[in-house]
This record gives C-alpha cells, structure tokens and sequence, in this order.
C-alpha cells in the first residue's frame, strides 16, 4: 500500500467534505462571501465612497444592495451608472478584487460591465 | 492524455509554453488502460520511478520534466478519488479527472500529443479544491484554456455543467466569481482584462440554473 497516495487522499477527501459543507451553508451566513464575489463578477470598476456621498444616494432613491447587510460592520454597495457615479466628489476607484482596500471600504459604488 | 496545467502550454500556437504553471508533467491514465500504461512504462528511457511516490517518474537528465501519472475515470459521473493499488505503477484516480474528454492530438516535431478538449478541462480547473497559491493557479489556468476556447466548446462546457451535481454546479460558479477577482501573476495570464468575458461565462451558467 503506497502511503503517500493515501495521505493525498486522505486531504482530498477532507477538502470534499469541507466543499459540501460549504455548499450546504450557501444560503446561509457562509454563503455571504460568494454572494459578495458575485456582485463584483458583475463590477468592471468599483469605488470607495464617502459616508456623506452614500447617504445622499439613498436619499435620492438608490438602494444599497443587500449583500452589504450581511456583513459587520455593514458595507453599503450601490450599483450605478457612470453619471449618478459623477455625482460623488468623494469617489476614489479600487481594483475589483478581494483586496484590503475594497474590503475595508464601507460605501462602495459598482459600474457593471457594458 | 495529458492532463494538468500544462495543456494550455502545448495548445498555444506552435507550444510556445509561456506560461509558469508547475515543473512536471501530468499524464492521465485510464484506468482501463492501466496495464498497457504500465508494460510501456518499461520501455521509457531518461526517466526513473520515484521510490517515496511511485506513480512520480523523475527525470535523469535536466532538460526532461518530471512526469506524474494520474489515474481517471472515463465512464460515469465524477466519484470519489481513490488510490488503485499497484505495485508496479499505483495511480491516484481523481474524481474531476472524468469530466475530460480525448481531444484532437498536437502535433508536436512529429509526435502526437493526446490532449483534452477544453471544455472539460476548463470545468475540471474550476473545481479546483485547492486553497491558497495552487488553487490561484488552478483558476488561472482555466482562464488560459478559456482563452483559448471558442464557442463550440463553451457549448459543450454548458453541456457538461448541465450534467453536473447541484454541488459541483455551485462549485464551479464559485471558482469562477474567485477567478474574475485574482491579482495578476507574472507569467500568467491576467484576469483583469478578461473579467467581461468571465461575467458572461458565470451568467451563461446561472441561466442553466434558471431553466432547471
């Protein structure tokens, strides 16, 4: 018996068991991080918001998505155009990946892609 | 048939190989093609049997790869991974190995290198259950045999995700949503420019979840 083959086994098995078990947490709070992912699939550009930028956009009807909720602290995430984009003189743009940076954020705004 | 991440190495033009995606070489045995693997190994030359992983041949020389012999299923669904017990030439059977299907062989100086289509070797990449750097490069691997996919074969990837189990399904969207936001590796190919591309694949598999 080849010891080395089993121990590979043995580790594979456990990611698979660790896979379901994830799977079986998709809808529930585990389930936040890929929901988080997918949103920014969607995101050719994401920007760092300010709090006063943020509250201006729900004020003016944009609501947050509701990934942002799921998280604590909260993340308020707009989807929006390029021009309701212009209207936040605060924006600073972040790579669309699961940096520190983005992750950090507490008001992003997300341009879809075209 | 030639199995890792090396494929999308040998299917860029003229096997250019620009990639940096691991130092060996996978080589997928059939399990049914297990003994007739096995007699031809005896013939190999410039390669030896690792005594710590007998399914490992080292090279003897510097310019020969080190070469991995992996075993696959070819008939059902993706099972369990599973060591096939042998003396002479004991195979780690992965379970995604099945989702590869025989592709047209290169032609490389004269030998004909079998290789998978893309399809499901794409599907495989994404599946990945590795974490950290390995799993990074799984995902980036996908993405070079996307690139290198044309619509017929995301036809068949559609296809294959269509036959696949609900878990494996959702596994395969989430390699693909931690694909799109990877950083850019040196000598790998870079996500970022391709994201839109990867955005259509993920809403062209949520629309076979839609239809179910």
């Amino acid at each position: 018996m080849n010891e080395a083959l089993h121990e590979r086994v043995r580790r594979m098995r456990e990611r698979a068991l660790i896979r379901s078990w994830e799977y079986r947490q998709r809808n529930y709070a585990k389930g936040a991080w890929y929901r988080f992912r997918r949103i920014l699939v969607d995101a050719a550009q994401a920007w760092i918001i300010d709090e006063r930028d943020a509250d201006r956009l729900q004020s003016d009807g944009r609501v947050p998505l509701p990934i942002g909720r799921e998280f604590a602290p909260p993340i308020r995430v707009f989807l929006l155009t390029e021009e309701q984009l212009a209207a936040a003189s605060s924006r600073r743009r972040v790579a669309v990946r699961l940096c520190g940076e983005l992750l950090q954020a507490r008001n992003l705004a997300l341009i879809a892609h075209e | 048939m030639i199995a890792g991440s090396e494929v999308p190495n040998l299917l860029e033009p003229d096997a250019r190989s620009t990639l940096i995606v691991s130092k060996d070489l996978d080589i997928a045995v059939p399990v049914e093609r297990h003994a007739a693997v096995k007699a031809r190994l005896r013939e190999v030359q410039g390669l030896r049997r690792s005594e710590e992983e007998p399914s490992v041949w080292l090279p003897l020389e510097a310019e020969l790869l080190e070469v991995n012999y992996i075993g696959m299923q070819t008939r059902g669904e993706p099972a369990e991974t599973y060591v096939l017990e042998d003396s002479e030439l004991p195979l780690l059977v992965f379970a995604h190995l099945s989702l590869l299907r025989p592709g047209k062989p290169l032609d490389i100086e004269g030998l004909a290198v079998p290789v998978p289509r893309p399809a499901g070797l794409l599907l495989e990449k994404l599946l990945t259950d590795r974490s950290g750097e390995k799993g990074d490069r799984d995902l980036l691997v996908a993405l070079a045999v996307l690139l290198v996919s044309g619509s017929s074969d995301l036809e068949e990837l559609e296809t294959q995700y269509r036959g696949l189990s609900a878990e494996l399904r959702f596994a395969t969207r989430s390699g693909l949503s931690a694909l799109s936001l990877l950083e850019p590796r040196v000598q790998m190919p870079d996500p970022t420019p391709h994201r839109a591309l990867l955005a259509r694949l993920m809403a062209r598999l949520e629309n076979v979840e839609q239809e179910r």
